[in-house]
């Protein structure tokens, strides 16, 4: 299987091409994404960062995108992003699951719940 | 009474600051969290769980909450913990990012075990001299009162201002704030603030489950809630609706059951609404004790009809004390214990 250099790492969409870009890329290669709807000035995006940064880091398998909800505002809006950070979780175009708010172990364990159908 | 128990009574400490850049108009939010963590280090406790929307952040702390709007702070912590502490450090983060603090407002009831807390927080005159000493010196109008004195209900509230707060405002804020106290709580009801063991939940999700079966979720429906259950009991939720927020914290433990239930709201506001909230926040609970604070805008009376919607669940009135606090408006605080007491 081919590694890119983005593998383990958190990607910043931070235009809608490049959002769509990553959505289709996740979509052919049926990997499970997340994503971190997040803002600059959001306290509680600022205490889970790190956090989320680590998961990418520990789960190469799984696609871990970050869109600033100021940037892409259409974006936001039509996920229906009302608070930050909201984590969702995606997998060929289908949402999974949403998780709002920085709750470290609720991340956790929808990632662990969704990593189970994603190897299977 | 148990001899030494976990101290449910909150402290409430809210600073409010000016000078916010109207054109980023994030203010304090813009905090780092490293800067956040370390004044709450000092005060001895830790983030949980948060979330944020367009007009604030709001955290569950191991020890209750704080919420940061872009120009006030408003952090709660019950335990041991030493909230006065974050006073200077918090002054001081501000003052970097170009705001001054311009009021302070600090509230709590009547320890449970005062014998347990740790300095400054030793006597309501320790805490009084421990603000005074650690307060920028501008906020001159400054008052110092317990209230409802004689009640088993003693409500301890300290503010400070500064000129330009004195002159601000008053008139033109609309909110105000309610703080609920509640002891001895049914159990029954406090069993189910219980985790079981080994239930193979998350603090996150088993908070999320005490919210739907307690029914706090029914308190405002509207709110998006971030909440907590701790283990092996306990329980902490934040409600955010639009720039409003709303917070609960229960110790369940018998001997010294605890909740608190705290709301903030427009004096413009349909009364009705605000009576039934109250009503439904004493069922969840039923303590057989409880005490409501009111602060509001003066002019508004917002206490009125207090009495009204909490003495049909079966509890009486027993001591009703008001005040007016420079810059603060009128504080009234109602202690209610159930009939048989």
């Amino acid at each position: 299987m081919a590694t890119s250099d983005s593998e383990g790492q958190v990607i910043g969409c931070h235009t809608v091409e490049a959002w769509s870009e990553q959505l289709q890329k996740g979509n052919d290669s049926k990997k499970l994404i997340v994503v971190d709807f997040t803002a600059s000035w959001c306290g509680p995006c600022r205490f889970i960062a790190p956090f989320f940064a680590e998961l990418a880091k520990k789960l190469p398998n799984v696609t871990f995108l970050k869109v600033d909800v100021d940037e892409l505002k259409t974006v936001a809006s039509d996920w229906a992003v009302e608070a930050m950070p909201t984590f969702i979780f995606l997998k060929e175009g289908k949402i999974l699951d949403r998780v709002v708010g920085a709750k470290k172990e609720e991340l956790q364990q929808t990632l662990a719940k969704h990593m189970g159908s994603v190897t299977a | 009474m148990a001899v030494s128990g976990f101290e449910g009574f909150e402290k409430r400490l809210e600073l409010t600051f000016s000078g916010d850049d109207p054109a980023s108009g994030k203010g304090l939010r813009r905090l780092d969290f490293f800067s956040l963590e370390k004044v709450l280090h000092a005060v001895q406790c830790t983030v949980v769980s948060a979330v944020g929307n367009r007009y604030f952040d709001s955290y569950v702390l191991s020890e209750s909450s704080l919420f940061v709007y872009p120009n006030k702070i408003i952090i709660k912590t019950c335990g041991t913990t030493q909230l006065l502490k974050s006073v200077r450090p918090l002054v001081d983060h501000a003052i970097t990012m170009g705001l001054t603090l311009c009021g302070c407002r600090y509230t709590r009831g009547s320890f449970i075990f005062p014998q347990a807390q740790p300095y400054p927080h030793t006597s309501f005159k320790d805490e009084v001299v421990y603000l005074e000493e650690n307060l920028p010196k501008h906020l001159s109008f400054k008052k110092a009162s317990v209230m409802n004195s004689k009640s088993c209900y003693k409500w301890h509230v300290f503010t400070a201002s500064d000129e330009e707060d004195m002159h601000a405002d008053a008139d033109a804020d609309d909110l105000y704030t309610v703080e609920i106290c509640m002891t001895e709580l049914d159990r029954v009801l406090a069993k189910k603030f219980f985790r079981r063991f080994n239930d193979g939940k998350t603090g996150d999700s088993a908070g999320k489950e005490m919210t739907e079966i307690t029914g706090i979720r029914d308190v405002n429906r509207n709110a998006l809630i971030c909440d907590y259950a701790f283990d092996p009991c306990g329980y902490s939720m934040n409600g955010l609706d639009g720039n409003r927020y709303s917070t609960v914290h229960v110790t369940p433990e018998d001997g010294f059951s605890y909740a608190s239930f705290e709301c903030v709201g427009s004096v413009y506001d349909d009364r009705e609404e605000f009576f039934g909230v109250l009503q439904k926040v004493v069922k969840i609970f039923r303590p057989a004790a409880l005490s409501v604070s009111t602060t509001c805008p003066t002019g508004h009376e917002i206490w009125r009809g207090v009495a009204k919607a909490i003495e049909p669940l079966g509890m009486r009135l027993r001591s009703r004390a008001a005040d007016e606090f420079p810059a603060t408006g009128t504080v009234v605080s109602q202690a209610f214990t159930t009939r048989r007491k």
